[in-house]
């Protein structure tokens, strides 16, 4: 496809609603046109709201417990050799990721709106929890969809969102991944869309999602902006984070993207090689195209059919990305690499021995990249990762991995 | 636009109403489905959408999302589709239209697409994920590549509003698929009371004929909806029809004496 085929996909006079550069716009059945556009009004107000900015900042403070540290790790550093880095422990919040930080400001919405029943898909299980957790607060009834793939190798987050009250909807329509459980998700949502709100977890899908989850994601990057100039009295030098559909890059990316000397870098999926299917890394080896509302990159084959991805990550495991990322890629101000599910591994490994932290198979890919790109700076450099989740989760996973590590010792 | 959908619209109404047909190319292989198409148009049928298959439908129900697997299987793409349409107009005139997801046509590369299906002679398009305020950039390519060949339908949904319904009605091409309810495509769920009410709210506000779908299967929903409409879509129901005759495992002359009956009874849903 060439790249003129993405700036005339927008009607005009929407090209500055809901597109990046070429990429974004709201690719949806006519049905959710209304509730997208009702969806965006109600965000826009909410903006200027100032008892809702201050519900939400308390929410994030009393019950997330905001700022969330910034924290060196040094052990770490050292053994690595080059620059020091720190950690954004998103790890730390309420629910143990990013997450919450989106689902309460949705979540919220919602209940402004007046809608009845919210609705969200996940893959990691994160953003279940997530949502199931702020829609128990605020008394909402929660269907959560998950593909049967994910229900297995995350089973454990199925359990936290049952006790948390959510109904866990097991897809088994395609891969059984995520981009399923988004469809699926879609489905029920064009069938009940007069009461339903649809709590969309990462910065990607039709507009005005790609914006409401960054805007809501944001808080990472402010913190770690502040943070950084009262601890260093500088802006970091690179910030790394993870991509999957990329709501925690963007949220730490975002403040930074004025700052041309900081150094934003995205890691994705690598998986198992680099061969079509046996890997999530889309803005690395995909082409843009259309897939869950939004003009982006995607997996894909030359038919335009949708490929199978995969990662040992569940949360990554998605064939598309955020429309903002693919932008961020094309103007060249951020950089996009994978990490293989093998690196992601050590890097887990690495991070629990020598700093005590077990960070999420996905975040693990920022890690593994920080190992990578450490050793080739100076000590006076400073790298951020995002540490977007805690790795509780992966422990079956992880097992796997560990117990066939053994026989190597 | 194409004068062979204009001219449906003309003629005398063979029936309580017009029908549209939905199949899916490849579905369960190009053959069956050409064969399909060409039964289809034999036995009453005024205008045929034909589905391109893809990976991840999202407005469609079970039974498409399930034809769209099989026609994968069978390996069909947007060129074998259009191939199909080739063939099939070298023996029959009745009106078609693609329906289909946005990505295989942009894979396909947008502007050669169009003037492809002008030339094997596809009437236009329904693009279930592009609602009509994003399409104007496809539109205008479309029409700088190929004039008026080629109808966009628009898609007015029970969710509509003034503005949306607004903004199709300068549209004096092909007609207005109107759904009859909120959600995907086939299912059990009844289509509501209110149907003829909303159809009948559109008014003057819209310059081209209505044809009403989602959920059609019976003969009392079409004879319900033809004083408001101008035309019925049958989909899901018959794509399910077609897809157990396909899975009982008849020899090929049985099959085809059993494909005449879905043919017949379709034909009576409009009698």
């Amino acid at each position: 496809m060439t790249k003129e085929t993405l700036h005339v996909l927008s009607a005009d006079g929407y090209e500055t609603k809901g597109h990046f550069g070429p990429y974004g716009g709201a690719y949806v059945p006519e049905t959710l046109v209304p509730a997208l556009r009702e969806l965006e009004e109600a965000y826009l107000q909410s903006c200027q709201d100032e008892s809702f900015q201050e519900e939400f900042k308390e929410l994030l403070q009393r019950y997330v417990g905001r700022p969330s540290l910034f924290y060196e790790a040094k052990r770490l550093a050292e053994q690595l050799g080059g620059a020091r880095i720190y950690l954004k422990r998103e790890d730390l919040n309420h629910t143990g990721a990013h997450k919450i930080n989106n689902t309460l400001g949705q979540v919220l919405l919602a209940k402004r709106m007046g809608k009845k029943r919210v609705i969200a898909e996940t893959g990691a299980g994160q953003h279940g929890v997530a949502t199931a957790t702020a829609c128990a607060l605020f008394a909402l009834p929660c269907v959560i969809y998950m593909g049967e793939e994910d229900v297995h190798r995350q089973n454990l987050n199925v359990l936290r969102m049952r006790l948390l009250g959510a109904e866990v909807r097991t897809v088994t329509h395609g891969s059984c991944t995520l981009k399923d459980a988004i469809n699926e998700a879609l489905r029920d949502w064009v069938t009940n869309v007069e009461d339903t709100f649809y709590c969309f977890g990462t910065a990607a899908g039709p507009h005005p999602y790609p914006t409401i989850v960054r805007d809501f994601q944001t808080v990472i990057g402010q913190e770690t902006r502040a943070q950084a100039f009262n601890e260093l009295g500088k802006l970091p030098d690179a910030i790394i984070a993870c991509i999957g559909g990329g709501s925690n890059a963007i949220g730490i990316f975002h403040p930074f993207i004025e700052d041309s000397e900081v150094r934003l870098i995205g890691v994705e999926a690598g998986g198992t090689g680099n061969k079509t299917g046996e890997n999530a890394a889309t803005l690395c080896l995909g082409e843009p195209g259309v897939l869950h509302g939004a003009y982006s990159y995607l997996l894909q084959d030359e038919d335009g059919q949708i490929v199978v991805t995969t990662s040992v990550s569940a949360g990554l495991d998605y064939p598309g990305v955020g429309p903002e990322h693919s932008n961020l890629k094309e103007t060249g101000r951020a950089e996009y690499v994978s990490i293989s599910d093998q690196e992601a591994l050590e890097a887990c490994s690495l991070l629990c021995k020598t700093e005590g932290i077990l960070p999420a198979l996905e975040s693990a890919h920022a890690v593994a990249y920080a190992a990578k790109l450490a050793p080739r700076l100076s000590k006076e450099q400073v790298i951020v990762v995002n540490l977007s989740g805690r790795g509780d989760k992966d422990v079956e996973t992880l097992a796997q991995y560990i117990d066939g590590g053994k026989n190597h010792e | 636009m194409s004068e062979r959908l204009k001219e449906v619209f003309k003629r005398e109404i063979n029936g309580v109403t017009r029908l549209v047909a939905y199949i899916m190319a490849g579905d369960p292989s190009p053959e069956a489905s050409l064969r399909r198409l060409k039964g289809l148009a034999d036995h009453g049928v005024d205008i045929l959408e034909l589905g391109v298959p893809f990976s991840d439908p999202m407005a469609d129900g079970v039974v498409i999302q399930a034809a769209a697997e099989r026609s994968l299987s069978a390996r069909m793409t947007v060129k074998k589709t259009l191939e199909l349409v080739r063939e099939f107009r070298r023996t029959h005139q009745t009106p078609l239209l693609l329906m289909s997801y946005l990505n295989p046509l942009l894979r396909y590369g947008w502007d050669q697409f169009v003037v492809d299906a002008a030339e094997v002679g596809v009437d236009g398009f329904i693009l279930p994920d592009l609602p009509w305020r994003e399409g104007e950039g496809l539109r205008t390519r479309t029409k700088n590549r190929v004039g008026n060949k080629l109808a966009f339908i628009p898609m007015i949904a029970q969710t509509s509003r003034e503005q949306d319904v607004q903004a199709v009605s300068q549209v004096t091409e092909g007609f207005a698929y109107v759904l009859s309810r909120n959600g995907i495509t086939g299912g059990e769920v009844e289509i509501p009371a209110n149907v003829s009410q909303f159809i009948e709210s559109l008014g003057n506000s819209l310059q081209i004929p209505r044809c009403v779908g989602f959920g059609i299967q019976k003969p009392q929903q079409v004879r319900a909806l033809a004083n408001v409409c101008d035309g019925v879509v049958v989909g899901s129901a018959l794509v399910k029809t077609f897809a157990k005759l396909d899975q009982a495992g008849l020899e090929e002359q049985d099959l085809i004496l059993q494909e005449k009956e879905v043919f017949t009874w379709l034909a009576s849903l409009k009698k």
